[in-house]
């Protein structure tokens, strides 16, 4: 950025909102480093900085703590924005089981004013609790608890918006029921900040269960496991998650049961005569340790890829994704996803995952890029909507950023 | 399409010039009764070039006047597109038709151990397109969520005859923007869902339904927040108030409601046989805590039976106190239940009008229901005043006006209440996405903003930051 732009950057926000670092990561994600971050303390400085950016031709890309981001290539400058800085729980009503919090609110500090009430948030992507809820909302991402509890999208009853060139929305409200216009709320939960900039959200929560059960089942190859997997998913009880995980020579089978003591118990012993299977079983702490580190398995690694197909597919998805070499992955029996984790990639590894796609595809389901090194092209790995969508869904990005003041390019 | 299903006869018409809300009647221009998806693009083709405007319809059991005509429109029904056209029991999804009616989807994936969630009170009339245009709920909605949470695909034939598939199980849920979730509860106004891809749930094993009795309706109110505070999942949790019971009882859908009593909470839990007393004692508890002379459990499938009927058939029987009603709407905080209660029913004496409560407590989704006479002109108006008066007071508590009737015609008014200049002109952009000369159902959800927006709108957002 020039010097001219640094300066006039300064002339509309406080001193406070400058000069903020992002997560170092931010950059590895979007292939190029952006020229600055702003933390911007209330909606109208959010207004202001898009204002100015508009006039001054530099994209603006929301992020939450920017650790997170998905891999994407802004086309040019972009300046960074957080909304770390609008974090407070502003409404707490724990009779009403909702909350409506910043859009900067880690996860884990919201979990810390719900614990004494018993509450929660069913969301389990990847290192939820070092999310803010405003990138939790924006990435639509909820993880394998959405068997039991749906997915974040259902459970976002609100939120107050920033469109790209500046309007003001308050999307939603505050119930859990509601039907006041146009669900225009649904495409900015998962717009990944194509659409707005998230200021607040508000939340469903849930009661936290009085017990959270993880059922094991091991084997040395994942393969094994899917018709156990697969006969847990169709059985006649609603389990709250089934994942499936391998990597380094063993697999892993994980069934979390929530509900009251003896709901729990009959429903295990239920699964186990269904799926013809004896699960180890761990409550409280000694489970949520395996079921933590299951979630968590693939952070760490360079590359990550998620597959989609139907859940009937789990098998031929699981195929695909260990034959990719040094895989770990992580599936999602009942949502039908699998998520591919490599350490390191080799040269050849974007020609690899082009394949994989094209692949997936094959099965009527399509690949994503959740982490890239910055050399790799995430448009040879991602699969598209068809034409007709896209079109349908450029529309809708128009209708909130007519001037691509987000992330520079449709 | 030939004749046969092109109504133009005007005695024909008048079936079509209402829907459940009949204080609004416009007979259409004609009725258009297409079979395929291919048939309706070719209607909307047909029509849209001759810029006539479509009304779709499904069964046309709305609650809010969303199916109403226009005098030059033509109502696209979807009565003969009621195919289900798969259930997938691996995968727990179903590919219907939009005229498929809600409760047959139910009985036809029971055969499979699957069912699906959302149950309008309409259920056994009202169509699955019909769902899709409201985003429809019902009682069993609390634990379940409402229709949006089941739909993943839709086909739908946009401005002009073309023919969209939006989403789709098994697809990158991310490869695009939420349009799916963006058309459910459109109501019409984007264009015409032919194919719908919904989820199903496995059947529970067991249920336990409750039956808790009440002095006062504020006393079952506050019991709700009791209930839903203690950490319990309840299936569903509806107040049936005093003049409700009466009328169920004294109507074929008798359900052994305690006439007499302030109101009568019906709570269902549902799940592995095995911890349904335990909950069902703890909800006990709390009624009792909150002052319940009496509760009562289901004893057998057809005692639950009818005490869901009762609750199901509630509207209908209302016919019993008065030849009209106006069944109302909207969703408050649950923590402010009693209160909102205690409200309208200063407001129902103040106007001297008759109003009964029937509704989804746990979800804090009211239907305070208006009684009247539509001949009697004065009382006419004062429901009109009263209605208003309880859209407001919804709005003040941190509600909304509608929570799953829809705003169609009749809550066009209201929508100032909950949305600024701003957010208005927002929804006509997102419609003018899919609708770009808004001939899909005009006239409905966005207020004209000439003519009906107020200027003084509440808590202007825009302004308020134009200002700081």
């Amino acid at each position: 950025m020039s010097i001219d732009l640094t300066r006039s950057i300064s002339e509309v926000l406080p001193a406070e909102a400058l000069d903020l670092t992002v997560d170092a990561g931010l950059g590895r994600a979007l292939g190029v480093e952006p020229e600055t971050a702003v933390a911007p303390g209330s909606v109208s400085e959010i207004v202001a900085v898009l204002q100015w950016a508009g006039e001054a031709g530099v994209a603006v890309v929301p992020v939450g703590t920017g650790a997170h981001v998905n891999p994407r290539r802004p086309s040019g400058a972009y300046i960074a924005l957080t909304a770390r800085r609008l974090s407070s729980v502003e409404i707490y009503e724990p009779d009403d089981l909702t909350m409506t919090a910043g859009a900067g609110a880690l996860v884990r500090d919201l979990s810390r004013e719900m614990d004494p009430h018993r509450q929660w948030l069913p969301f389990d992507p990847p290192d939820v609790q070092n999310r803010t809820l405003g990138g939790l909302a924006a990435s639509g991402l909820t993880g394998p608890l959405s068997a039991a509890y749906g997915p974040i999208r259902n459970h976002v009853l609100g939120a107050t918006v920033v469109c790209g060139d500046g309007r003001v929305l308050r999307l939603g409200g505050r119930v859990v029921k509601n039907v006041a216009g146009f669900d225009v709320l649904k495409p900015v939960v998962g717009s990944r900040g194509d659409l707005a900039v998230i200021t607040s959200v508000t939340v469903r929560l849930f009661p936290v269960p009085a017990v959270d059960r993880v059922l094991m089942l091991d084997a040395p190859d994942v393969a094994e496991l899917v018709a156990a997997a697969r006969a847990t998913a169709t059985a006649p009880i609603l389990p709250a998650s089934i994942v499936l995980t391998s990597g380094a020579g063993s697999a892993r089978l994980l069934v979390r049961l929530h509900g009251a003591a003896a709901t729990v118990d009959a429903e295990q012993r239920r699964l186990e005569i269904h799926a013809g299977v004896a699960f180890q079983a761990a409550d409280g702490t000694d489970g949520m340790d395996v079921a933590l580190a299951a979630r968590d398995s693939g952070l760490g690694a360079g590359v990550r890829v998620r597959l989609w197909a139907l859940p009937s597919r789990l098998g031929e998805l699981l195929d695909l994704a260990t034959a990719v070499p040094d895989a770990s992955t992580l599936a999602d029996a009942c949502g039908g996803s699998v998520t591919v984790s490599v350490p390191e990639v080799g040269p050849d590894a974007e020609a690899t995952f082009a394949e994989l796609r094209a692949e997936v595809e094959a099965l009527g389901g399509g690949t994503r890029a959740l982490q890239l090194p910055s050399d790799l092209d995430p448009a040879a790995i991602n699969s598209e909507a068809s034409r007709a969508e896209a079109e349908l869904a450029g529309r809708v990005r128009f209708a909130f950023d007519p001037d691509n003041a987000l992330w520079g390019t449709p | 399409m030939g004749p046969t299903y092109v109504i133009t006869h005007p005695d024909r018409l008048l079936a079509y010039e209402s829907d459940g809300l009949t204080a609004y009647r416009v007979p259409p221009r004609a009725v258009v009764l297409p079979a395929s998806t291919e048939e309706v693009s070719a209607v909307v083709s047909a029509l849209h070039a001759e810029g006539i405007e479509v009304i779709p319809r499904g069964a046309g059991t709305g609650l809010s006047g969303g199916a109403l005509a226009t005098p030059n429109g033509v109502i696209v029904g979807m009565a003969r597109m009621n195919q289900i056209l798969s259930i997938d029991p691996e995968n727990r999804i179903a590919r219907l038709q939009p005229g498929v009616i809600n409760a047959r989807l139910t009985e036809e994936a029971k055969p499979y151990g699957l069912y699906y969630a959302p149950d309008p009170s309409s259920q056994s009339t009202c169509t699955l397109g019909g769902n899709v245009a409201e985003n429809s709920g019902g009682p069993h909605c609390l634990k379940y969520g409402v229709t949006t949470r089941y739909v993943t695909g839709l086909t739908v034939v946009l401005a002009g005859g073309r023919t969209v598939r939006l989403g789709g199980a098994g697809r990158d849920p991310y490869a695009s923007l939420d349009m799916v979730g963006l058309f459910v509860g459109s109501e019409g106004c984007f264009g015409i869902a032919t194919e719908i891809e919904v989820g199903l749930l496995p059947i529970t094993e067991s249920v336990r339904t409750l039956l808790g009795i009440f002095d006062t309706v504020e006393a079952a109110g506050r019991a709700v927040t009791k209930i839903m505070g203690s950490g319990l999942m309840p299936a569903a949790v509806e107040i049936i108030d005093g003049p409700t019971i009466e009328a169920v009882e004294a109507s074929v859908f008798a359900a052994g409601y305690p006439v007499g009593a302030g109101a009568a909470l019906v709570i269902e839990f549902d799940g592995s046989d095995a911890g349904l007393d335990e909950d069902a004692d703890r909800a006990e508890a709390c009624c009792l805590e909150e002052g319940a002379i009496e509760v009562q459990r289901a004893t057998d499938p057809e005692h639950r039976l009818k005490l869901w009927r009762g609750r199901k058939k509630a509207f209908g029987a209302m016919g019993r106190i008065a030849p009209d009603l106006l069944v109302q709407d909207a969703t408050v905080p649950r923590t402010r239940l009693p209160e909102v209660l205690a409200k309208i029913d200063e407001i129902g004496e103040r106007y001297d009008l008759k109003i009964a409560n029937v509704f989804h407590a746990g979800d804090g989704n009211l239907h305070p229901n208006l009684l009247f006479d539509r001949q009697n002109a004065d009382e006419l108006d004062r429901v009109d005043r009263a209605s208003k008066e309880i859209m407001q007071l919804c709005v003040d508590v941190g509600g909304t006006i509608t929570g799953e009737h829809g705003v169609g015609i009749d809550k066009r008014q209201y929508m100032t209440l909950v949305h600024n200049n701003v957010e208005l002109d927002m929804l006509t952009r997102v419609k003018r996405c899919f609708d770009p000369d808004e001939l899909f159902n005009p006239g409905k959800v966005i207020p004209d903003m000439d003519a009906d927006v107020d200027a003084g709108v509440d808590a202007d957002v825009n302004a308020e930051v134009k200002a700081s």
